[in-house]
């Protein structure tokens, strides 16, 4: 089995970003677009997070596969429920509005009647959770592909979490190969033994049992490898002393910017939302305008 | 005389085996992608759930965290999915609360310990993926009937499914292991 991380050097703008920065812009954006439901706030965050993403230099073909399943989670949660079902609004849209089919719909041929409580509030509320949703993505998105997994454990490590927790992930990066590796061989082995982990079919309980014989001995010899690392690194000192590092990050002008203007997002936000009472559902005069509500 | 084991110590092993746990579960959760829930739309089958619960279980909760957390984000990085922190977080309070019975196992292939063991997988399960479920209220805006239907029942029903059946397994072999090497 051949493991490749999804990142490679692009040379994008996206690299030269200290990604300690790149991590705090991150979770303030997140933290601050949470806050908005007002369409023409989303819009902001929609255009921020789409411009952020283009700095990855990230080609549609490598991020197709997470837009799918972006976009299966956007059909189940807006068009089946918001839409269709009604459920979705979650308390933000309030009851009552205005229906787009006020007679209900009738069905051809049959001249049933059917009871459709869409309302263009919802249809716009949908918009604003596509917004929402999508620029979240945006930026969560490009991690794998523009972030070196070298970097993971010093970043970490940068942001404050203990030396114990930074190198746990540091390591954990190290040993994906091996343990794919370990798990290619596992595989040949037992494949060669007559296991068929590939046939479908069966039962929930009999696939299980087919997924066994490759997971135990795995787990099993990674277990018992991590003994002898474990003895090595105590035989070493390990947690005796703070650690150093063999990539320094150091930050730039351009990374103290990007603090800066996370933090005047985060802060905005919570002063717009919280003490101002800005940025909440509502739906624009001009919208119910286009339909001859108002 | 026998130790008695520290359920929040995280020494150098603890290290070492959440470091084991995470990778493991990342490269389990990417190798085995292709198994889906027969008739069962686009819900992945991971078997490799059963990761977090056994290391929360066999070292403690927060092996169980980290292997879940991080496992979960090691996951996303090799599928190309893109990162969801609130998703790696519910992942990492599962194996947290299954970390939980560490200290009141002493023998893996003993009945109690492992009914013991079953439950707090269940709880940890039913936890960490409501609390990632959760948030997708908090993220998307999706109404709680939307959350159960679309996001916590189609997470949790599989991941017991295989937490269930594989831990107690790999509880049995990590006897065997433990015997064999008189640890």
């Amino acid at each position: 089995m051949l493991i490749t991380w999804g990142f490679r050097i692009r040379n994008s703008i996206m690299e030269r970003i200290d990604p300690r920065a790149r991590w705090i812009f991150s979770l303030a954006f997140l933290f601050s677009v949470t806050m908005f439901w007002d369409a023409r706030f989303l819009l902001f965050f929609f255009i921020l997070g789409f411009g952020w993403y283009s700095l990855a230099g990230v080609k549609w073909k490598e991020s197709r596969r997470a837009w799918t399943l972006v976009s299966i989670i956007l059909f189940t949660m807006i068009v089946v429920n918001t839409i269709i079902t009604g459920g979705g609004a979650g308390g933000i849209v309030p009851p009552g509005g205005h229906l787009v089919w006020p007679e209900g719909i009738t069905i051809p041929l049959f001249g049933w009647t059917i009871d459709f409580g869409l309302t263009y509030e919802r249809i716009w509320f949908a918009q604003c959770q596509i917004l929402r949703i999508v620029s979240i993505s945006a930026i969560f998105i490009i991690i794998p592909f523009s972030m070196d997994p070298r970097l993971y454990g010093v970043t970490f490590k940068g942001l404050g979490f203990s030396d114990k927790l930074a190198y746990t992930m540091e390591l954990a990066f190290r040993y994906v190969p091996t343990l794919a590796r370990d798990f290619s061989v596992t595989l040949d082995a037992q494949k060669a033994r007559g296991y068929e982990l590939e046939r479908m079919g069966g039962s929930l309980f009999q696939l299980l049992t087919r997924v066994a014989p490759l997971i135990v001995p795995v787990t099993m010899n990674s277990i018992l490898t991590g003994e002898d690392v474990t003895n090595a690194m105590d035989l070493r000192c390990f947690g005796t002393h703070p650690r150093t590092w063999l990539i320094k990050l150091t930050y730039h002008w351009s990374d103290f910017l990007i603090i800066a203007v996370s933090v005047v997002i985060l802060i905005t936000s919570f002063i717009l939302t919280t003490i101002l009472g800005v940025g909440g559902f509502t739906v624009p005069e001009w919208f119910l305008a286009l339909f001859g509500v108002v | 005389m026998e130790e008695k084991k520290s359920l929040w110590k995280f020494g150098t092993r603890e290290v070492v085996n959440s470091a084991i746990g995470a990778a493991l579960y990342g490269v389990l959760s990417f190798a085995t992608n292709f198994l889906q829930l027969p008739s069962a739309g686009n819900v992945a089958f991971r078997p490799a759930v059963a990761i977090p619960l056994f290391f929360g279980v066999a070292f403690g909760p927060w092996v169980g965290f980290i292997t879940g957390f991080f496992g979960n984000i090691i996951g996303d990085l090799l599928s190309g999915y893109g990162l969801w922190i609130w998703w790696d977080l519910g992942n990492g309070i599962m194996g947290l609360i299954a970390g939980l019975v560490a200290n009141q196992i002493t023998n893996y292939r003993d009945g109690k310990s492992i009914l013991k063991a079953e439950l707090y997988c269940a709880l940890g399960i039913v936890v960490g993926m409501g609390v990632a479920a959760l948030s997708e209220m908090w993220v998307s805006g999706a109404d709680i009937n939307t959350v159960i239907y679309f996001n916590f029942i189609p997470a949790v029903i599989p991941n017991l499914i295989n937490g269930l059946i594989l831990v107690p397994i790999l509880m049995v072999a990590y006897q065997a292991i433990l015997s064999r090497s008189g640890r």
